[in-house]
């Protein structure tokens, strides 16, 4: 297999992009996160890439560790979404804009 | 242009599809169905640039965990109707497509003009027992401190999801009255 | 004689404290015990060290004060004949004053606060009679004027009162600087503060330094004397009680800055030029003052004026290089200036507080007694032949006379209209009081107390025989004065004039003073209809000229204190408020727009703040191409 490198970096930022794109337009709670998630996969996949061009671990072993992150990050978000859902009944960001200065 | 590169691109173009599906669903669980797909694809990507663990995790963990959880959550929150606005097309999307396809140029211009790096075959490189013993030996301190990480994750989601614990604060001032 | 000085100097501080700290809970009585006590005590114990002391100069060391590196001051005493003369002066006057006091003020409130502050004023006026190094002169000096600030305003809640005593703390204050100024100098230059370390540095001064220094002394001296650029301060003071005007502003501590003078004498003597400022600063100030009391219808403001007047002389003496002279003036002065304001504080309360001698006219048969003492200090003061002030006038006039230089017998013929004018306004006074048509409802006055009048006794007498203390040679004295003060640096040098100008001086000067005495009785022992300005606008112009003090008030309100004011109140509301503060006001009003441009920013949507986020990080995306664009 003979891929350029530049092909998975850009794969990984096109993922990247997309996900940002969905945490700033959508304004349900879940789907913010799954855009997060989406950002989190595609930084994953960049170091797998690296990874392989470079031979080395550290790119496979950092992308274990953003899972870990990952989960642990879902785990408390999900909780606080179904939370949130429980005192206002509802999950549309717009709402909850207590921050408004 | 091998056989490995041919699914490489097959996998990569159905991960990018899948996705760009996923982010524009209106409903949260043909959205989830979707991300499911694009984590299968990106596992296939593991596998492919020889990290047959990582690609086993990412079924286990994204696809088969996470995603779970969403489906659970999807379930439990009543989803209301969500508002229709209309005007959040100008306001929300054109500012997230400009930054979007600035983000992506410039990353083009990075990425394609570092030309002539090409991947190598993965020959023997990350079979899970390397992988274990370099991550065990090299990194036993970040996986003491990605399992603490999750302990407090899995105590914080105990806690928030605790059917008391937002009780709302006028009950019991009112019991306070009582007594 | 350690242990004499220690408590001349404890006793009136005591007596204050006492006063202080537990004034309030002591009876009017105690109160007035305490104080006189104490006075009188000071007295006892300044007779005692007059007659213990020999000649010769004693110092006391009583500790250290303060000190910094080398700089280190003591509370050390110096004590000579002059500090001998001033300590009794001061302690006697003050006894008496005191006496006259406890029945001035039994109808008044507030005794505790007048009681402590005249003892305090005694206990810093001996500070500075015996004090030996500058900076303890200095402290005594500015307790002093405290003390007198806060006499003058003392009725604080009489209209014009608190302003009169802010105007002499002010007044005195500007000298002070000169005063402080000059103890740097000394400090700089002879390296040493004592009074006797000066003295006998002086003739290795620098003529320049010895000037400078010379004239900020006499600068201190002109704030404290009320001499005439400083004069103001002194007609204004008199708001204060009457016994008060009669210690303070009479009889000693405006002779404090004459004392200073006489204190560092060898400095003076080293220029010239300060020793002829000081004989013009006194002349002009004779003349000013005997003017300007020529024609004041407030019988406290005559006394005022006479009394920049007579300091005037003493500053004269000075310049003319008499030190014995001065002191003899300064001492005649002392008794019958205290008498007279005692006396006029007499006729005040008797007539229930009137002030205008053209209202007072016929107290001969009224007040058969206080027309005998008053008689003795206007004859005293009017240097009427024989008594106190003949003498020791005639001899400042002899030494100005005497002295080789030209400008001196300009001064002298100056010096001696003025001391014409003097008896025409101290007899025009004493005329209009007691002679003319008695006022109809002659009975109203209330009686004086006998205590006050107990008290005007020996002044008087002193007042008539002072020119005892000093009498002239051909007379068949032996000038004792003259003899006490010999060992004094600077005093020494005496030309005796001959017998025979003398004889002519006396004879010339006694005629003047009998013409003038005579002329006052023909302007004015007849009936006064005067009470408004009259004669001819010529006349009627210099009448309201000398009234107001030749103007100096108006003056130095126009031309300070309003030009002063005005910059203040630009650099008030133009610079502080206009400039820094609108300035600032501007910056925070500009930051508080900004703010809330700002705020809308924080929207509190979650998808906003993932959209500047990314926007961050596109931008740090944008530098790193732009860096691997142009390398």
């Amino acid at each position: 297999m003979s891929i350029p490198f530049a092909h998975m970096l850009f794969l990984a930022t096109l993922l990247f992009v997309m996900g940002a794109v969905c945490a700033m337009t959508r304004r349900n709670l879940i789907m913010i996160l799954i855009g997060v998630e989406i950002m989190l996969n595609a930084s994953g996949i960049a170091f797998v890439a690296g990874s392989m061009r470079w031979q080395e671990f550290q790119g496979q072993v950092m992308t274990l560790f953003v899972m870990t992150a990952a989960a642990a990050e879902i785990a408390v978000a999900l909780a606080l979404i179904v939370c949130v859902q429980r005192r206002t009944g509802s999950i549309n960001a717009n709402r909850y804009n207590l921050l408004k200065g | 242009m091998t056989f490995f590169d041919i699914i490489f691109y097959i996998t990569a173009s159905v991960v990018v599809s899948s996705t760009a599906l996923a982010i524009t669903r209106k409903n949260a669980v043909h959205a989830v169905c979707f991300i499911v797909i694009s984590f299968m694809g990106t596992a296939i990507l593991f596998y492919l640039l020889g990290a047959p663990l990582l690609a086993a995790l990412e079924v286990i963990i994204y696809a088969g965990g996470i995603m779970v959880l969403f489906v659970f959550v999807i379930m439990m929150t009543k989803m209301e109707k969500p508002p229709v606005v209309k005007s959040s097309l100008s306001s929300q999307w054109i500012p997230a497509v400009i930054l979007g396809s600035t983000c992506i140029i410039m990353a083009g211009i990075l990425v394609f003009s570092d030309s002539g790096k090409w991947l190598s075959p993965p020959a023997v490189t990350g079979t899970p027992k390397d992988f274990g013993i370099v991550l065990f030996q090299d990194y036993w301190l970040a996986v003491e401190i990605a399992s603490f990480l999750l302990l407090m994750a899995m105590i914080g989601a105990l806690y928030l999801g605790r059917r008391k614990a937002y009780d709302p604060p006028e009950e019991k001032i009112q019991e306070k009255n009582v007594i | 004689m350690n242990t004499v000085l220690f408590l001349l100097l404890a006793f009136p501080l005591t007596g204050a404290l006492i006063l202080a700290l537990t004034g309030r809970f002591l009876s009017q009585r105690a109160v007035q015990t305490v104080a006189c006590a104490s006075v009188i005590a000071a007295f006892i114990l300044a007779l005692t060290a007059f007659l213990l002391s020999g000649h010769s100069a004693q110092t006391v060391n009583l500790g250290l004060w303060f000190a910094a590196g080398s700089f280190h001051v003591d509370i050390d005493l110096y004590y000579d004949s002059l500090s001998a003369l001033m300590t009794l002066i001061v302690t006697f006057v003050s006894s008496l004053v005191h006496i006259y006091s406890t029945a001035y003020m039994r109808a008044e409130g507030d005794n505790v606060r007048y009681f402590c502050f005249l003892n305090l004023f005694v206990f810093a006026m001996l500070v500075i009679a015996t004090a030996g190094n500058l900076v303890f002169i200095y402290l005594g000096w500015e307790i002093v004027g405290l003390c007198s600030y806060s006499l003058i305003g003392f009725w604080y809640s009489k209209p014009g009162t608190a302003d009169a005593g802010r105007k002499a703390f002010i007044a005195t204050r500007l000298a002070d600087v000169a005063f402080g100024t000059a103890i740097a100098l000394c400090w700089t230059d002879l390296n040493q503060l004592s009074v006797a370390g000066i003295n006998d540095g002086a003739s290795s001064l620098s003529s320049g330094t010895a000037a400078m220094i010379g004239f900020l002394l006499l600068f201190a001296a002109i704030g404290k004397s009320a001499q005439l650029p400083l004069s103001i301060w002194l007609p204004d003071a008199m708001a204060g009680p009457t016994p008060v005007s009669a210690l303070i502003h009479a009889a000693t501590m405006v002779t404090a800055g004459v004392y200073l003078l006489m204190r560092f004498f060898p400095v003076i003597q080293c220029s010239q030029t300060v020793l002829l400022a000081i004989s013009l600063v006194g002349v002009m100030t004779v003349c000013f003052g005997a003017f300007s009391a020529l024609v004041q219808r407030d019988i406290k403001r005559i006394l005022a004026y006479s009394t920049i007047s007579q300091v005037g002389y003493m500053f004269l003496a000075l310049g003319a290089q008499d030190l014995a002279g001065s002191m003899f003036h300064l001492i005649t002065h002392a008794f019958f200036k205290a008498l007279l304001f005692l006396g006029a504080g007499c006729i005040i309360k008797a007539l229930h507080e009137e002030h205008d001698i053209f209202r007072m006219s016929g107290l001969r048969k009224r007040l058969p007694l206080m027309f005998w003492l008053f008689m003795a200090g206007t004859l005293s003061l009017g240097a009427f032949p024989l008594t106190g002030g003949f003498f020791s006038k005639d001899r400042i006039l002899l030494s100005v006379f005497l002295q080789p230089d030209i400008h001196f017998r300009i001064l002298w013929v100056i010096a001696s209209i003025a001391a014409m004018i003097t008896p025409l306004y101290a007899f025009r006074m004493f005329f209009v009081i007691f002679y003319g048509k008695p006022e109809a409802d002659s009975n109203k006055n209330a009686p004086i107390q006998d205590l006050m009048t107990i008290t005007l006794w020996p002044l008087a007498i002193l007042s008539i025989f002072a020119g005892f203390i000093n009498f002239p040679l051909n007379w068949g004295g032996s000038l004792w004065l003259d003899g006490f003060l010999q060992t004094i640096p600077g005093a020494a040098a005496e030309t005796h004039p001959s017998s025979q100008l003398e004889w002519t001086m006396q004879a010339g000067f006694a005629l003047m003073t009998l013409t003038m005495v005579i002329l006052a009785w023909v302007l004015y022992s007849r009936e006064q209809e005067s009470d408004e300005l009259s004669g001819t606008p010529m006349t009627e112009a210099f009448q309201r000229f000398f009234l107001n003090g030749f103007y100096l008030d108006h003056f130095y309100q126009e031309r300070i204190v309003i030009p002063y004011r005005n910059l203040s109140v630009f650099l008030w509301k133009k610079v502080d408020e206009g400039l820094i503060d609108d300035g600032l006001d501007r910056k925070a009003v500009f930051f508080m727009k900004l703010a809330e441009r700002l705020r809308l920013w924080t929207t509190g949507q979650i998808s906003d703040y993932v959209s500047f986020l990314v926007a961050g990080f596109v931008m740090i995306l944008g530098c790193l191409t732009a860096l691997w664009w142009f390398k």
